[in-house]
């Protein structure tokens, strides 16, 4: 197995973080409106790994697609990201299912609210990192 | 009532379905951005953790389209079928 770029290391880890933190902030919300259960928490939980381990997955299909050509590496990104949207429709199906909806659907949003948050609070590292 | 029942689990289904051709766009989307991203990694490999980096972010955001069509999907097929035949059931019984 090709071990694992630094970049989407880093990068995963970020938006695990971030995910923790506003999962953490969900979980406060719904014990201050007096809507805590434990379906709640693993309804989180579920979907909370269904959006880290989607991005995971997309970083290593970008760190194998990168070393391909043009045409291949388009193809393989539009195959993983159909295997993904299915894994996420089953793991966010069984946190609808069977856990609260709500503390299910929103964790799958979280990433992107990371992707948000990143000019106001990250370093500005992005444009010139490996200059 | 049962022809009834069938044409609202039909509607949610085609609902759903049609709600995740919203789920093409992204994979479409993202096999552009990674296509351009190794051309130009090609043409300058130096810049190849900066290119990942934003990538994965450009890829990440254009994701969330898909995303939002995934939920109306999953609120479709798993939640919405139930609440309706209940307001079916209710309204029947309340005419009598």
């Amino acid at each position: 197995m090709k071990k694992l770029d630094e970049t989407v290391k880093k990068e995963t880890l970020y938006i695990a973080a971030w995910t923790l933190i506003l999962s953490a902030v969900m979980q406060s919300v719904f014990l201050v409106i007096g809507l805590w259960k434990p379906d709640v928490l693993f309804g989180n939980l579920v979907s909370a790994a269904a959006a880290v381990l989607n991005f995971l997955l997309m970083g290593i299909t970008v760190q194998n697609a990168v070393e391909k050509d043009e045409k291949d590496a388009a193809q393989l990104m539009r195959f993983s990201q159909s295997m993904r949207m299915l894994m996420q429709l089953a793991l966010g199906a069984v946190g609808v299912f069977f856990f609260n909806p709500i503390a299910a659907i929103l964790p799958l949003f979280f990433p992107r609210a990371a992707i948000a948050f990143r000019p106001l609070f990250g370093k500005k590292q992005s444009a010139g990192e490996d200059e | 009532m049962e022809l009834a029942i069938g044409i609202i689990l039909g509607c949610c289904a085609l609902g759903a379905g049609m709600a995740m051709i919203a789920g093409i766009g992204p994979g479409i989307g993202e096999g552009n951005a990674v296509a351009k991203a190794c051309e130009a990694i090609g043409r300058q490999p130096e810049s190849r953790g900066a290119v990942t980096t934003t990538m994965l972010m450009g890829c990440a955001v254009a994701e969330t389209t898909g995303l939002y069509a995934l939920v109306i999907a999953i609120l479709l097929i798993f939640l919405a079928p139930g609440r309706l035949v209940n307001i079916l059931v209710e309204t029947m019984n309340t005419l009598g």
